[in-house]
């Protein structure tokens, strides 16, 4: 066997020997001038819904996440997820608000349901102590690093 | 009274049409868009969590609706199955009875969870080594003969039988299941022809909304099947190693079509009864000496030879028959026994699901100088493992193949 042959039964190893994406959703907050941006990293959802309860003292600002398929009612704010990997909103409100934003998930394949950041793998410094931020889209970058980064790793 | 009919005739068409509708489709167009989803979705979640006075679809529907559109494209789903037989499907399946235990293997290849099935044929109930998961669901008997209570009693949203196998008894359970409950599906797939097999696996996966993992069964079957048929297409054909092959009652071998033709086909064999019009014909001893065939294969696994398998670790039995072959009156004078050619295999890794482990096995057999990377058993590990999920190594456990 060639060492190239070697190369690709390698990675279709790795990627066949993958196993299947548990249903999560991450939060990271991160503050940005008199508010806070939120970025939800959806993984192994393609169909679902999330609804996230903003804390008490924020207000709704805007949100990249279509129009058609966001609802807010009442501090709480519903996204329909279809396809999407990462949802960005931003509200307004104190940085001291960034560890109390709460939230749910449903996946309507599976009928799985749960709470956002709960399997999450961010560290504390993205919910907990909101740190000066390098602003909306910088963010939205990095997320969307850490999206292609998951899926190159097959995970 | 005439008001009264036409009234009833009005509901039940109004009641059809509302069974044929895609659910969450709000123009009623035929296609669930992204956008009826989403606000399907949204509704729901605003009446359930937000204290919304939306009325939303209930979570059936929304659940049916998402896999509509995330496994068909968001329209009806309109198969034929391998008998030939058309339907459209406008609700996902989600619980099926398996009269065809061949299937029930396949649904497993492809990844299919194991609480879509709610009735599976009283063979996968008596092999708890094969179907471990399997244990405890209801018992709908067999093709031949069926519980129909306690397939009625299950509910199905489909039923799975076989296409060529006893077409008389799966025609009379789709009509005797037909009329007690209209509404049932009925597919019949086989899951052991070598000629349709691919082509299920794909119907299947777009079926029960797992097209990837019938992606990356198949992908292992191709790897599987072309590394022998790859060598196989450079033999001419007048090289081909002829073949007598024997299922497990006493010659009785295989005729022109039938599966077993073809598997010795498929692995670069020549079967020296093909031209015989008989799908299992009855041949005589001394037409299977004066053929003379270089190899000879039998089956065992069922009727006289009901041993070995996945069950059974006790090589013992394999051996007395491989013995009685070779001891046969006169067919000591033949070629494959005088060069030590006859091999024994199980029924379990030729005559179901797993036949391509089984013509790895009889490529090896027919053409060793020219298969000598080949490993079934590796093949056969790997399908256990990987798309079986069976925590079960076939080289520690089990009986399939004499020599080994």
């Amino acid at each position: 066997m060639t060492p190239r042959r070697s190369v690709t039964l390698c990675i279709l190893i790795v990627l066949l020997a993958a196993p299947v994406t548990a249903a999560n959703i991450e939060r990271i907050v991160t503050s940005s001038g008199d508010g806070l941006d939120v970025t939800l990293v959806v993984t192994g959802i393609p169909v679902g819904g999330i609804v996230e309860t903003l804390p008490d003292g924020c207000v709704w600002k805007e949100t990249d996440h279509p129009a058609d398929r966001t609802r807010l009612s009442g501090g709480k704010a519903a996204f329909a997820v279809i396809g999407e990997e990462t949802i960005r909103y931003r509200v307004q409100g104190p940085q001291e608000a960034a560890g109390v934003f709460t939230g749910t998930w449903e996946d309507l394949l599976t009928g799985e349901s749960g709470t956002v950041g709960a399997a999450g793998t961010h560290g504390p410094e993205s919910s907990k102590t909101p740190v000066e931020a390098p602003g909306f889209l910088s963010v939205a970058a990095l997320a969307a690093l850490a999206v292609a980064y998951r899926r190159r790793c097959g995970r | 009274m005439t008001r009264r009919l036409i009234l009833l005739a009005c509901s039940l068409c109004l009641l059809a049409g509302m069974a044929m509708a895609i659910p969450c489709d709000r123009d009623s167009d035929g296609t669930l868009t992204s956008s009826e989803l989403a606000t399907a979705i949204l509704d729901s979640l605003d009446a359930r969590q937000m204290g919304g006075a939306v009325e939303a679809p209930s979570p059936g529907d929304l659940r049916d609706a998402a896999f509509i559109y995330e496994h068909w494209d968001g329209r009806a789903l309109t198969i034929t199955d391998t008998s030939g037989q058309t339907t459209t499907l406008t609700r996902p399946i989600r619980r099926i009875a398996l009269f065809n235990s061949d299937s029930l293997e396949m649904l497993r290849s492809i990844g299919l969870e194991p609480d879509r099935i709610v009735g599976v044929s009283k063979y996968a109930l008596e092999d708890p080594i094969f179907y471990p998961e399997y244990q405890g669901k209801a018992n709908l008997g067999s093709v031949w003969s069926p519980d129909y209570e306690q397939a009625a009693g299950i509910r199905p949203d489909a039923v799975f039988l076989y296409a060529s196998i006893s077409q008389s008894s799966c025609d009379e359970i789709e009509d005797t299941l037909s009329a007690i409950d209209p509404d049932i599906r009925f597919f019949r797939f086989d899951s052991f022809r070598p000629t349709v097999y691919a082509d299920e696996v794909r119907t299947l996966g777009l079926l029960l909304g797992k097209r990837e993992g019938a992606g990356r069964f198949l992908a292992f079957y191709g790897d599987a099947t072309g590394s022998v048929a790859g060598v196989v297409d450079t033999i001419p054909v007048k090289d081909r190693i002829p073949v007598y092959l024997e299922n497990w009652n006493d010659y009785k071998s295989a005729g022109k079509g039938s599966g077993y033709d073809e598997k010795i086909e498929l692995a670069g064999g020549m079967n020296i009864f093909g031209d015989n019009p008989a799908e299992y014909p009855v041949v005589d001893p001394e037409a299977v000496i004066s053929r003379n065939p270089d190899v000879i294969v039998k089956i065992v696994g069922a009727g006289e030879t009901t041993f070995g398998g996945y069950g059974d670790d006790d090589i013992s039995p394999f051996e007395r028959v491989h013995r009685a072959i070779s001891d046969r009156p006169v067919w000591n004078q033949m070629k494959a026994i005088r060069d030590g050619r006859v091999h024994i295999i199980h029924t379990d890794v030729i005559g179901g699901p797993e036949y391509f482990i089984g013509t790895a096995y009889f490529a090896k057999w027919f053409y060793p100088d020219r298969f000598p990377d080949l490993d079934p058993r590796a093949v056969h590990r790997q399908y256990l493992e990987e798309f079986q999920r069976l925590d079960y190594d076939p080289g520690k456990h089990g009986t399939f193949v004499y020599p080994a």
